[in-house]
């Protein structure tokens, strides 16, 4: 971070006023004002600067490394080019988390997105103690997934759970939720959907109260239907922050741990394995970094495309 | 089942929550004929959606399969304090979250200045370069800093684990600063420069001060945070007594038969502290929050 760009650029947020003294400073205060500036902001960057290059920086610099390297977590082993990405492209078990991995998100993200929003316009208008569930409607999110998939554990886990014992009361049969692969998959969305949908409630929440309520009242005087409102006024309205909230939280999907680890640990027969559980058991259980890296590499190298894209789009579209 | 639904009505209240009077705007005359059903509604919601919290805390408070008392008791929440290290491991997890949320704070807030005010390329950059790394799943530097932490000492260390929590927090806590510097106008600071204040006089004397809100909230952020992260914490914890909670927790799950009033009793130790952070700090987190930063950029 070179001192002087930042300093031409807090002389144009001042935008133009003259600092340093009334009356108008000379072009000698001026610049003697800016060099000052450009240095503190640049011991202000310094520790941030330095977090990032140890916490972030050196890390992926060194994953980089192992990614093209084989050996295991003591001894990095000799260089084999891109042979772990080849290994890990072409094993299924790969693909199948990718594809895992692509399906929780989808359901991750528009499913909370949809309890969220209909909670939000829910409590939206005046409701007895709406304060209160508000913030009681926030505790899934709030509360830390070890706890939260420690009670679903003990919901779901066994033929005699609650919840299992509840469908065999009604005559539905006893569904085993974590060891049978396509209703532990749909588990493990429902759980991700009970821990997300308080953030996209939250920020859809924010959206709504910043939209100002006289649209309606003309849209009433036109005769738009509840329904036609919500399309053609709240929707677009919000549109912003929803497509934000889109993005964080498909970052978050797709970088989620412990939300699929702690309920079914990937299994059962891998059917819940995402591409972060995959990496993890790759490097830590089996102790191959090199395929492990990779696939974290090839996550890595997805999201920045993504992320450098998508903060494009909310730059531009905060210009508009 | 029922027992779970009636414990609903008292629970809510007992905890005591209520949030400061947001202007709630109506919406004519229409919604207010749907309050009542909306209210049925909302709570039939809530009481569905807080199931397995209050399974926890009722689980927590029924005495244990050997135990001779019957009705409500504290006796599970004793017993995980003398039968296990709980007291380490919350202390263990109380020392990594406060120093993470002092450090995230004070490298984020100086940081989030230069990116609120500064107008450069590199300054843009930088941000930029937040906001990717923050997308980045961490098991990528993980195992990089697994291999560097060893070397250096600093697996199966408190300290370790607050260095990585800080690196993962200050992205998203620097963006949070930046944001909420954005909302203060920079003219209150040029009336500071007048009387020969210097930059960074103005940034700790007008803009810190007048920045509590945006604080708080980074902090509720850096807080939940490094509280609930497991990832990093089942890399680098190795030995009982340098657990943090969630790896305590995780523990009684190693034993064949789960003790489930133990489990439940610990449970609901590690999360009444995000609710009592959450439940006195609440607006601030609303005014700020990770999707307001980015909604405000």
């Amino acid at each position: 971070m070179s001192s002087t760009t930042t300093s031409s650029g807090l002389a144009r947020a001042r935008k133009g006023l003259a600092p340093g003294g009334s009356g108008g400073g000379t072009g000698n205060r001026k610049s003697k004002l800016s060099a000052q500036t450009s240095r503190t902001f640049f011991w202000l960057l310094l520790p941030s600067v330095i977090l990032l290059v140890l916490i972030h920086g050196y890390p992926l610099f060194h994953a980089g490394i192992q990614a093209t390297h084989d050996g295991n977590l003591i001894q990095t082993g000799s260089f084999v080019g891109l042979e772990n990405f080849q290994k890990v492209l072409s094993s299924p078990a790969f693909w199948k988390a990718a594809q895992f991995t692509l399906l929780f998100t989808i359901v991750g993200v528009f499913g909370s997105w949809a309890v969220g929003l209909g909670l939000a316009l829910l409590l939206r208008t005046k409701i007895p103690a709406g304060g209160t569930f508000k913030v009681l409607l926030l505790l899934p999110w709030v509360v830390p997934i070890v706890v939260s998939s420690t009670a679903w554990n003990w919901l779901v886990a066994t033929p005699d759970s609650l919840i299992p014992s509840i469908f065999r009361n009604l005559g539905l049969g006893t569904p085993l939720f974590l060891a049978d692969p396509t209703l532990a998959a749909v588990t493990v969305m429902i759980f991700k959907v009970w821990v997300s949908f308080p953030f996209m409630m939250m920020m859809t929440s924010a959206a709504l109260a910043s939209v100002d309520t006289t649209v309606y009242e003309a849209a009433n005087m036109d005769g738009a239907s509840r329904f036609q409102q919500f399309t053609q006024i709240t929707l677009p309205l919000i549109a912003r922050s929803t497509y934000i909230s889109w993005i964080l939280m498909t970052i978050f999907c797709v970088n989620d741990f412990p939300t699929i680890y702690l309920l079914t640990g990937g299994g059962p027969v891998d059917a819940t394995t995402s591409l972060v559980v995959l990496a993890y058991r790759t490097v830590f259980q089996d102790f191959a970094t090199g395929p492990g890296v990779a696939i974290a590499f090839l996550m890595t190298i997805t999201l920045v495309v993504v992320s450098v894209i998508l903060y494009r789009q909310i730059r531009k579209s905060s210009v508009e | 089942m029922s027992a779970v639904l009636h414990a609903h009505p008292e629970s809510g209240p007992a905890l005591g929550i209520t949030t400061t009077g947001k202007t709630r705007r109506t919406l004519s005359e229409a919604g207010m004929r749907g309050r009542w059903w909306r209210f049925a509604l909302i709570l039939a919601i809530t009481a569905i959606v807080l199931v397995p919290i209050m399974v926890t805390v009722i689980l927590a408070l029924t005495p244990g399969p050997n135990s001779t008392t019957t009705g409500l008791t504290f006796e599970n929440i004793t017993g995980v304090f003398s039968k296990t290290l709980a007291g380490v491991w919350l202390q263990n997890s109380l020392v990594t979250t406060l120093s993470t949320v002092i450090v995230s704070v004070a490298v984020a807030a100086p940081a989030g200045y230069v990116l609120s005010r500064g107008r450069s390329k590199a300054v843009s950059g930088y941000s930029l370069l937040l906001f990717v790394m923050q997308s980045l799943p961490i098991i990528t530097s993980v195992v990089p800093l697994f291999i560097l932490f060893a070397a250096m000492g600093l697996v199966d260390n408190l300290m370790g684990l607050t260095i990585i929590y800080v690196g993962s927090t200050m992205t998203v806590a620097t963006w949070m600063m930046a944001a909420y510097f954005d909302s203060i106008p920079i003219s209150l600071e040029e009336a500071s420069w007048i009387d020969g204040c210097s930059v960074f006089g103005s940034f700790t004397k007008v803009v810190l001060r007048n920045s509590l809100p945006g604080i708080l909230s980074t902090a509720i952020f850096a807080f939940l945070l490094a509280w609930n992260d497991y990832l990093v914490a089942i890399v680098f914890l190795r030995s009982n007594e340098i657990f943090t909670l969630p790896m305590g927790v995780q523990s009684f799950f190693q034993q064949n038969l789960t003790d489930w009033s133990g489990v439940m009793a610990l449970a609901v130790i590690m999360m009444l502290p995000p609710i009592i952070v959450f439940a006195a700090l609440n607006k601030y987190f609303s005014v700020g929050g990770i999707g307001g930063s980015l909604a405000g950029r």
